[in-house]
């Protein structure tokens, strides 16, 4: 018995030594900007005066809830972030499932739908800029011409949200359609031959077992999206910079607002580790529904 | 054995490559600028430079609104990367009161380098004082009135703007005329009346101050205090955002400056209130072959515009080598000979000597009335947080712009953002 635990600890310790180099680095780069975040976030930090100390508490967090426009940043993100996956996941699952019955021209599509996503988000928003040029652009010109009216898809306060998440959606779909094609064609065969004898149709086999089968897959991609649109930056800042008013400034944006145009990197922290806070509180709550749903 | 040598030779070239002092020759100056034909314009003489000196130049060039974020980056940096800086006159409050720039006094005295033909309010505008200069002006930019000569000519035009309004249609002298003129354009002329840009930050603020100077209102009183919120101030906001409801194009609340640009060499808008040195832009039969011929410049009507300018700055966290490299870069670019050769293809001088040269009067005639906006130019309010002043007011017009708050609230919004910024 003592030889096994000595033998079980001493294999501990070499699974822990091949582990450290790769931990280490996990640390450095992972915990070390976090940590300084934080520190951030409680310092006087800012570029005029760049101090640590004295350290504030959470007067910085206060400062933010008691802003407006925190509150309207926040709930900028939420609705932007749950509209944008909502759609890419129904909209992807459904080209996922066109994509499944496909066998011969399938590396073709596969190529085509990984266009957007290989560019960068900085480009996309550029290109759809001049796209949606009110005057100038094609897609306002093509309305015309089919006798619609001409749309201010970024200078219209209560479209350009949708318009940037359009174009979100629009580049962030491909990502969603090749997850839930892999996931779908990893799925057991033996089911749905099993569903067929028993008489199921093709709308039973997809909500009685594709469905349940795909959920981690799903999960997993919804979790990876609902991240990913929560720090949109990039879109704001090129299509819009947070405007017209305050209808596009989501939090990141407003976070890097806060630092770089107030100059307070202590602020801009606080909000940055708000949001850090929420996707984590997130993650948290939907695995946990996951694991409960799947021991129920 | 090898790798003794390996080693060897590797703590010997390191040595010798401590022992060399590095030149200004091997220096390579390193700058982000704006991308405008300003930039383009140095960067054509650029082989001159380094013909002359050895040093190499490079220009990095972005648009305005990236610029800042980008260069803050590498000044609180131990060492930054641009060795050589093209720092906006909204910064002139900021990165001096951050101690990032190098003064530039020790530069001057050292090598008698004369200032004295750069015209004083440019120096002023870019922060200078008794004690230091850190930012020495490189072009100003102003702005006035551009608009389309031919549709104010157009006798049914003339004709039907009488019969609405009882005047003539002629250049507008004050900001309530321009105002009409640009709705009526819009509604009678098939073209936008004014190509403004109304995006939320550097574009709408810059391009409300012209409307806040034109209508006698102004940021700042005596002693600093705040009279954004005043009458003037108020016809000024009701103007603007009458003229970006009903007489801007469409989308102009998401426009910026090279919108604007591209909308008005398009032929699709009658004016554009920007900065003066866009008129060669605009009157140029190659690039806007639909309205070259067919503008002209003015004073804003009301008699006042934006003021503004660039300037060079050295940073302080970059070697003495390079900072003496940048310096003589200054100089150069900044002397009366290459300061005349980009005026004549179209800077927008900072020297008086410039403006009264018979070459450059000769070859642009507007020049005269460029002075007079340059002359009558007031300034946004300069101080440490200018360029978030900037996204506050910015924000405040956009809303009353968009309609989701109302010209009092905007007004009253951007005088308090002014009072706390200015106290902070």
């Amino acid at each position: 018995m003592t030889g096994l635990m000595h033998w079980a600890s001493r294999e501990a310790r070499i699974s822990w030594g091949f582990a450290a180099p790769g931990l280490l680095l996990l640390v450095i780069v992972m915990g070390f900007p976090l940590a300084y975040a934080c520190l951030l976030s409680v310092s006087s930090y800012t570029l005029l005066k760049p101090a640590i100390l004295p350290l504030v508490g959470v007067d910085n967090f206060a400062t933010m809830m008691a802003s407006e426009r925190f509150w309207n940043a926040t709930w900028l993100t939420v609705k932007y972030s749950v509209v944008t996956v909502a759609v890419q996941f129904v909209v992807g699952l459904g080209i996922a499932l066109m994509l499944n019955r496909v066998v011969r021209t399938k590396p073709i599509y596969f190529a085509i739908l990984t266009i957007p996503m290989a560019m960068s988000p900085v480009s996309v928003a550029l290109i759809w800029r001049m796209l949606l040029q009110p005057n100038l652009g094609i897609v306002n010109h093509l309305m015309e011409t089919m006798g619609l009216p001409r749309l201010d898809w970024l200078g219209s306060p209560n479209l350009a949200l949708w318009t940037m998440a359009f174009i979100d959606i629009w580049q962030q779909m491909s990502f969603v359609v090749l997850i839930l094609a892999a996931g779908l064609a990893s799925l057991p065969r033996e089911p749905y031959e099993a569903a067929e004898v028993d008489g199921a149709r093709g709308w039973q086999q997809f909500w009685f077992i594709t469905l349940p089968m795909l959920r981690p897959v799903a999960a997993i991609t919804v979790i990876i999206q609902l991240i990913n649109e929560f720090r949109t930056y990039d879109l704001p800042y090129v299509l819009t910079k947070g405007g017209p008013g305050t209808s596009t400034e989501v939090l990141s944006f407003f976070a890097y607002r806060q630092a770089f145009l107030g100059l307070s990197i202590n602020e801009g922290a606080a909000a940055a580790f708000v949001l850090l806070v929420i996707v984590l509180a997130m993650t948290v709550v939907f695995f946990a529904l996951l694991e409960k749903r799947a021991k129920g | 054995m090898t790798l003794k040598r390996i080693l060897l030779a590797a703590a010997g070239l390191g040595a010798m490559m401590a022992a060399v002092p590095a030149h200004a020759d091997e220096i390579v100056l390193r700058a982000l600028m704006e991308d405008v034909p300003e930039t383009q314009i140095i960067e054509s003489l650029l082989p001159d430079f380094e013909k002359e000196t050895g040093i190499k130049v490079e220009f990095e060039k972005i648009g305005y609104g990236d610029m800042h974020d980008k260069l803050v980056s590498q000044l609180v940096s131990p060492q930054s990367y641009y060795n050589l800086l093209e720092v906006d006159f909204l910064w002139a409050g900021e990165f001096p009161a951050a101690g990032w720039l190098a003064d530039l006094k020790p530069f001057i005295a050292k090598s008698n380098y004369d200032i004295t033909p750069f015209i004083p309010s440019t120096l002023d505008l870019l922060g200078r004082t008794e004690e230091s200069l850190q930012i020495l002006p490189m072009y100003n930019y102003s702005m006035g009135l551009i608009y389309r000569t031919d549709l104010l000519q157009d006798p049914k035009l003339q004709e039907a703007f009488k019969a609405a309004t009882g005047k003539e249609l002629a250049v507008p002298k004050t900001l309530a005329d321009y105002v009409e003129i640009s709705k009526f354009m819009k509604a009678n002329a098939g073209v936008a009346g004014a190509a403004m840009q109304g995006q939320r930050g550097d574009p709408n603020s810059m391009e409300f101050s012209n409307y806040l100077f034109a209508a006698g209102g102004n940021y700042l009183g005596d002693g600093k205090k705040v009279v954004l919120d005043s009458p003037e101030g108020k016809v000024a906001i009701d103007l603007y955002v009458d003229n970006i409801k009903n007489g801007a194009q469409q989308g102009a609340l998401s426009a910026t400056l090279d919108d604007t640009l591209r909308l008005m060499c398009s032929g699709k808008a009658f004016s554009m209130v920007t900065y003066w040195w866009m008129l060669p832009q605009v009157d140029n039969a190659e690039k806007c072959p639909d309205v070259a011929g067919k503008v002209a410049l003015s004073v804003m009507p009301g008699g006042h515009g934006e003021s503004g300018g660039w300037g060079w700055g050295i940073p302080k966290n970059v070697s003495p080598e390079e900072q003496e490299a940048a310096w003589k870069f200054i100089q150069w670019v900044q002397s009366k000979d290459v300061s005349v050769a980009r005026a004549l293809q179209g800077h927008a001088p900072v020297r008086a000597d410039t403006y009264t040269d018979a070459k450059v009067l000769e070859k642009y005639p507007y020049y005269k009335e460029a002075q007079d906006i340059v002359a009558t130019g007031k300034s946004f309010p300069i101080f440490a947080y200018s360029a978030q002043y900037e996204d506050v007011l910015g924000t405040s017009l956009s809303q009353a712009g968009g309609g989701e708050v109302t010209t009092e609230d905007a007004l009253k919004a951007a005088h308090k953002g002014l009072e706390e910024l200015l106290a902070k």
